[in-house]
């Protein structure tokens, strides 16, 4: 009976193991199939506007082709219809300018503003803090109409300054919330270390603490940057001419005529301009997550 | 005597670096405040003042009217339908949003080869500008050449859709039209675009903020939970949610502003069409107080997003407070 029991016993286990055996690869076929499943529906269309974008007019609009890959070879058609015939070119570098302004000002505000709250233990600080990231939420369609007023009335409608002006209030509050984070890593003993070794508390700053957070200006930088390009109502509100819009308006904008729609340079245009972002957006991601969620911890 | 002195001398001293400290303190925080004050508090303000008057473009200076534009508002049939879309809009997105952005941080969790590359490609519409992508699901909607009906036809979806739909219900005949579904030109179905794309855009976030929260559960309490018999389902719900709810209530709260003050993909997608049948309240708002410039009415439409706003407020100034105790 007993010798019996033993003899069985590795049986029984071998019978275990390749039952959880078994059980793991069904999960693992089961993962991959749920992450094959997101991908198709986050990617597809992204896929279908890569394809678009470099597909020509005859393979697009042919009803019997293939739609999923190229049926004629690829062209660079629309891109170049986009640099010659349109005011893309403008767009973009309208885009470049706001977005670097934006990131100036943002700087200058959300930076000595996290060290204030990150660092300076002020009466109502933590009140402050939280009242700024409360800003983040005052969505742009509560404002937009108001704004509207106040832009015509400094009378920089119609003008890229007016999206200057306003991004900041998009960008400040939550680079300032990073900022905070950011400043409360960098321990204060090396800041008064280098204050009782002589230095002003500015050259403290200056030589110690910025050196130190420089990830996460990099980072504000970055999402001044994203946080910017997101935008589309206050574009869509404050500007109607042509030559004054950013590349997010200018392209749902002005590459629809009346009914007709160029799908081909719509695309790529698309495309051109939102890779990047997505690309950068990815870089800073963890800075990103960590920023929304530490309102819900500490 | 002397020694008295010096240290009151010290103390006085310290109070006057600390009182520095705090002006300084302040300095650096006034433009970040200034600037909010300018163009995010004022303008607020500005925006009930406008809901409370009557002010146009053309008519700036109108005078208090009390609540009539409100009035005004509620006898407007398509104000009232554009609450109720964005009320349907909102709930059935976010419960859509809820679930998919769950079942995909729990597999986001798990480690598997090319994890990073997975979540680059799951988090493309979220890092994408909307305004950039909606133009692609508008392509993808297209009357005629819409490729979502290109593959209903090639996989059959539509002929098996002819055997079942006469069972399911009589409408079934509004998505057979001979180029397929008019995706963009039934109220209904339009809807459940406007619908999919906010998903679409949103499940990428829900899921990243909850993966957040999972990863700091510590694996160690949900394995004893494990060897207790507790269900993966049991674990979820009395352990794993508890414990990282502030991070879920923060997840919920973003997502639900992302969407009823959503303006982008209905405006570029449907324009509020056919027929007002997508129309919701940022869309209407920006109709009446910018293109027919009746910034009173429009100002007033604006503020019924305000409720939620109102509940962000509070939970977040309960977090304070718990955060001082």
């Amino acid at each position: 009976m007993a010798t019996r029991t033993l003899l069985r016993a590795p049986a029984h286990a071998a019978r275990t193991h390749a039952r959880l055996n078994r059980r793991k690869i069904t999960n693992r076929t089961l993962l991959y199939l749920g992450v094959a499943v997101y991908i198709i529906i986050a990617v597809f269309p992204i896929y279908w506007m890569v394809l678009t974008a470099f597909k020509s007019n005859a393979d697009l609009y042919n009803p019997r082709n293939f739609r999923l890959w190229f049926n004629l070879a690829p062209t660079f058609t629309h891109v170049a219809y986009l640099f010659q015939k349109t005011n893309f070119a403008t767009w973009l570098v309208n885009t470049y300018i706001i977005s670097f302004f934006t990131v100036i000002v943002t700087l200058l505000a959300a930076v000595p503003a996290g060290y204030a709250l990150g660092r300076m233990r002020l009466p109502g600080g933590d009140t402050l803090a939280i009242a700024i990231f409360l800003t983040y939420l005052v969505p742009s369609s509560l404002l937009f109409i108001p704004l509207s007023r106040i832009v015509t009335s400094l009378h920089l409608q119609n003008s890229i300054w007016a999206l200057v002006l306003v991004y900041p209030t998009i960008t400040i509050p939550f680079c300032t919330w990073l900022m905070m984070g950011f400043f409360k890593t960098v321990p204060l003993e090396l800041e008064e270390a280098a204050e009782i070794d002589g230095c002003t508390r500015f050259q403290a700053v200056r030589h110690v603490v910025l050196p130190l957070s420089r990830a996460g200006i990099l980072s504000v930088m970055m999402f001044a940057f994203t946080l910017a390009m997101q935008d589309f109502i206050y574009a869509l509100t404050f500007v109607t001419s042509s030559k004054a819009k950013p590349v997010t308006l200018g392209v749902v904008t002005d590459l629809i005529r009346g009914d007709i729609f160029y799908w081909g340079e719509l695309m790529a245009g698309a495309l051109i301009v939102g890779l990047p972002v997505a690309i950068l957006y990815n870089l800073f991601l963890d800075d990103f997550i960590s920023g929304i969620t530490s309102g819900a911890f500490k | 005597m002397a020694v008295a002195t010096a240290s009151r001398r010290s103390v006085s001293l310290a109070q006057a670096r600390t009182r520095r400290t705090r002006f300084v303190g302040y300095l650096l925080l006034a433009p970040a405040l200034l600037y909010i004050l300018a163009l995010v508090a004022i303008p607020f303000f500005l925006a009930l003042s406008y809901s409370v008057r009557d002010v146009s473009v053309t008519n700036l200076s109108g005078g208090f009217v009390g609540l009539k534009n409100f009035s005004a508002l509620f006898s407007d049939p398509t104000f009232r339908e554009s609450l109720r879309n964005t009320v349907i809009y909102t709930i059935v997105s976010i419960v859509i949003n809820a679930v998919l952005g769950t079942l995909l941080a729990f597999i986001l969790l798990e480690n598997f080869r090319g994890r990073r590359v997975v979540r680059f490609l799951i988090l493309l519409p979220w890092t994408i500008p909307i305004a950039l992508t909606i133009l692609s699901w508008k392509w993808m909607f297209d009357s005629q050449y819409s490729v979502l009906n290109w593959l209903g036809l090639k996989l059959h979806l539509y002929a098996l859709l002819d055997v079942i739909g006469p069972h399911l219900s009589h409408s079934y005949i509004l998505l057979n039209t001979p180029q397929g579904v008019q995706w963009l030109g039934r109220g209904a179905i339009a809807m459940g675009g406007v619908i999919a794309v906010n998903v679409w855009r949103n499940f990428p976030f829900s899921a990243i903020i909850l993966l957040a929260g999972l990863t700091s559960v510590p694996p160690e309490i949900i394995d004893a939970a494990r060897i207790d018999g507790a269900s993966p389902w049991t674990r979820y719900t009395k352990i794993i949610v508890p414990m990282i709810a502030p991070i879920l209530v923060i997840g919920l709260l973003f997502s639900i502003i992302f969407t009823v003050t959503d303006l982008t993909i209905v405006y570029l997608l449907t324009q509020g069409g056919p027929a007002n049948a997508t129309n919701v309240l940022s869309v209407y708002a920006f109709q009446v107080g910018i293109n027919s410039g009746n910034l009173s009415q429009g100002a007033a439409t604006t503020l019924f997003l305000t409720p939620v706003l109102l509940l962000l407020a509070l939970f977040f100034l309960r977090q304070l407070r718990h955060r001082e105790v």
